[in-house]
């Protein structure tokens, strides 16, 4: 699933996929603890745990001794990843396809890159599946909420 | 006799004095304004009285009200806490004359204590060393620009211009070079006569390099006064003290022991009675300087008590009632170091911050003592000091208290207001500070541009990670930390009943 997030840098998209219990991003993994924290395994090996808190719009959060304020920034469009279809977060361009029509993915897998703002954003399989349709190439424009590729997911 | 302590303060320390009042067997009452009803203390006391008015001149500043209070509820003693009352000679002998016990000085000690110049004259009377400088007892403004000029090259540079009542840094100048020194006379004044309503100021010579180190004095009825050795408090924004610990790391017994006796003389040189703090600089070369006496309770008094074993607020209420104190010989144990918790943000000159404190979890453990005046649940609203709690640890060691410490923040969770936790947590990191040679410039000099906080990319991936899936699995929705209560559950049942058989 797709959201953006405010940081004092500026606005950061983050896409998160979930197998099983496990969430993923990239290389970094996630579970839900019984009392609500959130146990984050991050790609360095490290693991702690985060406390989590909304207030209004933004998520507060503590990990590792910091505490982080991040305000969630509305999506415009459609929800992307729950329905088979990932869209387009923002208006941008299309920079790369990494995957073909039929291929498996494992849910995390990078599938696709846009530039929108001067930023990479990465398309990230949601669960694991198999591509069903890609519908952009590299260098094409693309607008908020296009559907860019469909997959679907696999049974366990 | 002391039965019923009324407490004339809020936040943190009314509820340290009412714990104590609750542990000694006495009755307390809380006074407090109406954006205060839900406030930890409140719940503390056995009684609790809502002032009327708004403002805090209206409530927590109002003598006649707080009299009314005392009266109507039967106080036999009073406590001021710090702030607010605490150093008004005119309310200490107010409250005397209706009959209650102040929990403090006498109204003449904290007269002669409270005037900046008069302490002076009186600290070098009683043989106790004050900062090199000069008095100027002039009130006229001509008169004193010629005096203050004339002072200023038997002084030297660079010197501090303080004012008489001053408090806060408010009327006080830094002075550098003989070219600004009239400039900063003049707006020292006009600030002082704003803030006071006393223009009068003072020079000091500046002592960079020095550090605030303090001596606790408790003083009893019964001819005993004395010390309970230092805190040091060199640590300092905006001239708040953020970080304290006792011992000073660089103190050796031979200076303990005379600033000790400086300590006692000077709380003796005015009668004192109580629990009352002299404050010193305590120059590189080994040299201390009176700088003034605070006659109240410290913010700061936890490490003393944490080092010593002594209960301070203990052996206020025990003095007030005419007791001997009950400490015996003391020694001291360990270290101690205090943090103070605010709800502001460090990244932006340390700007008050408010909002819901959705989460507040405070560490636990071995040595961990948390001082607060909040809750979760509460709200940090704009109306009072941006103080929320006192961290305190003890360990053996000053290297395991800091060890201690530095696990304590990490562990320390508050969410929903922006408080300096990882500023404190990173000055435990500070070369500075880990050696022991903390200045009362240290804040100024490391973070002249402000300060930041030292973050591996890769936890803010993990806090970006754990948003974004809070948000997809919605945990939002399902665990509700801070559930408003329901203000409309209804007619009360008429079948509520609480049946319970006995055999």
């Amino acid at each position: 699933m797709q959201h953006q997030f405010r940081t004092p840098e500026g606005p950061v998209e983050v896409t998160v996929a979930k197998q099983g219990d496990v969430w993923h991003l990239g290389e970094h993994r996630a579970t839900v603890e019984p009392d609500g924290r959130l146990r984050i395994q991050l790609a360095s090996g490290g693991s702690a745990l985060a406390t989590v808190a909304k207030v209004d719009d933004t998520w507060w959060i503590h990990f590792e001794g910091h505490t982080f304020c991040l305000e969630r920034i509305e999506p415009g469009a459609s929800q992307s990843g729950e329905e088979g279809g990932l869209t387009a977060p923002m208006p941008g361009k299309v920079l790369d396809v990494l995957v073909q029509v039929g291929q498996i993915v494992e849910a995390g897998q990078t599938l696709m890159i846009l530039e929108a703002m001067k930023m990479e954003h990465r398309i990230l399989a949601s669960t694991s599946g198999h591509i069903t349709g890609i519908h952009f190439t590299a260098g094409e424009q693309v607008q908020q909420g296009s559907v860019l590729l469909e997959m679907t997911e696999d049974e366990d | 006799m002391v039965s019923k302590v009324l407490v004339a303060n809020r936040g943190e320390i009314a509820c340290r004095i009412l714990r104590a009042c609750r542990e000694a067997g006495l009755a307390s009452v809380a006074i407090y304004a109406a954006n205060d009803a839900k406030s930890f203390f409140v719940e503390l006391a056995d009684e609790a009285i809502a002032l009327e008015g708004d403002s805090i001149a209206e409530t927590y500043l109002n003598q006649r009200q707080i009299l009314e209070v005392a009266e109507l509820t039967g106080a036999d003693a009073l406590h001021p806490g710090f702030g607010f009352l605490s150093e008004r000679a005119d309310f200490a002998r107010a409250v005397s004359q209706a009959g209650i016990q102040w929990i403090g000085p006498s109204p003449s000690a904290i007269e002669r204590m409270g005037d900046k110049m008069t302490a002076r004259i009186t600290m070098r009377d009683a043989g106790v060393p004050v900062i090199p400088g000069e008095e100027i007892e002039t009130e006229d403004e001509d008169e004193a620009l010629i005096a203050i000029e004339q002072a200023s090259t038997r002084v030297g540079y660079p010197l501090l211009l303080k004012a008489s009542s001053g408090g806060g840094g408010k009327g006080m100048r830094a002075v550098e070079r003989p070219e600004d020194l009239l400039e900063a006379a003049r707006s020292a004044r006009r600030e002082a006569l704003a803030a006071f309503g006393d223009g009068r100021v003072y020079l000091e010579r500046l002592l960079t390099g020095s550090k605030h180190v303090e001596i606790q004095i408790l003083a009893d009825r019964h001819g005993r006064t004395i010390h309970l050795g230092e805190r040091e408090c060199s640590v300092q924004r905006r001239h708040q003290k953020v970080f304290e610990e006792a011992p000073c790391a660089t103190m050796t017994e031979e200076i303990r022991s005379s600033m000790g006796k400086a300590a006692v003389a000077a709380a003796m040189a005015v009668n004192y009675e109580g629990a009352g703090t002299v404050e010193f600089l305590l120059a590189p070369s080994g040299e201390f300087f009176f700088l003034e006496m605070n006659t109240r309770i410290q913010v700061e008094h936890p490490v003393t008590e944490l080092v010593t074993g002594v209960d301070i607020v203990r052996e206020q209420l025990r003095i007030a009632a005419g007791e001997p104190m009950s400490c015996g010989e003391l020694h001291i144990r360990g270290h101690a170091i205090e943090v103070r918790l605010y709800a502001e943000d460090a990244t932006q000159n340390f700007l008050p911050a408010i909002g819901p404190l959705t989460v507040f979890q405070p560490p636990e453990g071995p040595g961990i003592r948390l001082d607060t005046g909040v809750r979760q649940g509460d709200e940090v609203t704009p109306n009072y000091d941006p103080m929320l709690a006192k961290l305190i640890v003890w360990a053996p060691s000053r290297d395991e208290a800091l060890q201690r410490m530095r696990r304590a923040l990490d562990e320390f969770v508050v969410l929903g207001t922006t408080t300096n936790l990882r500023f404190l947590r990173e000055l435990c990191d500070v070369p500075d500070v880990v050696d022991g040679s903390t200045d009362t410039t240290m804040i100024d000099r490391l973070w002249p541009e402000g300060w930041t906080p030292t973050l591996p990319i890769e936890f803010e991936d993990g806090a970006l990670m754990a948003a974004a899936v809070a948000e997809s699995a919605g945990l939002h929705r399902k665990a509700s930390v801070s559930a408003t209560p329901n203000e409309h559950s209804g007619p009360v049942s008429p079948f509520m009943t609480l049946n319970r058989r006995y055999p």
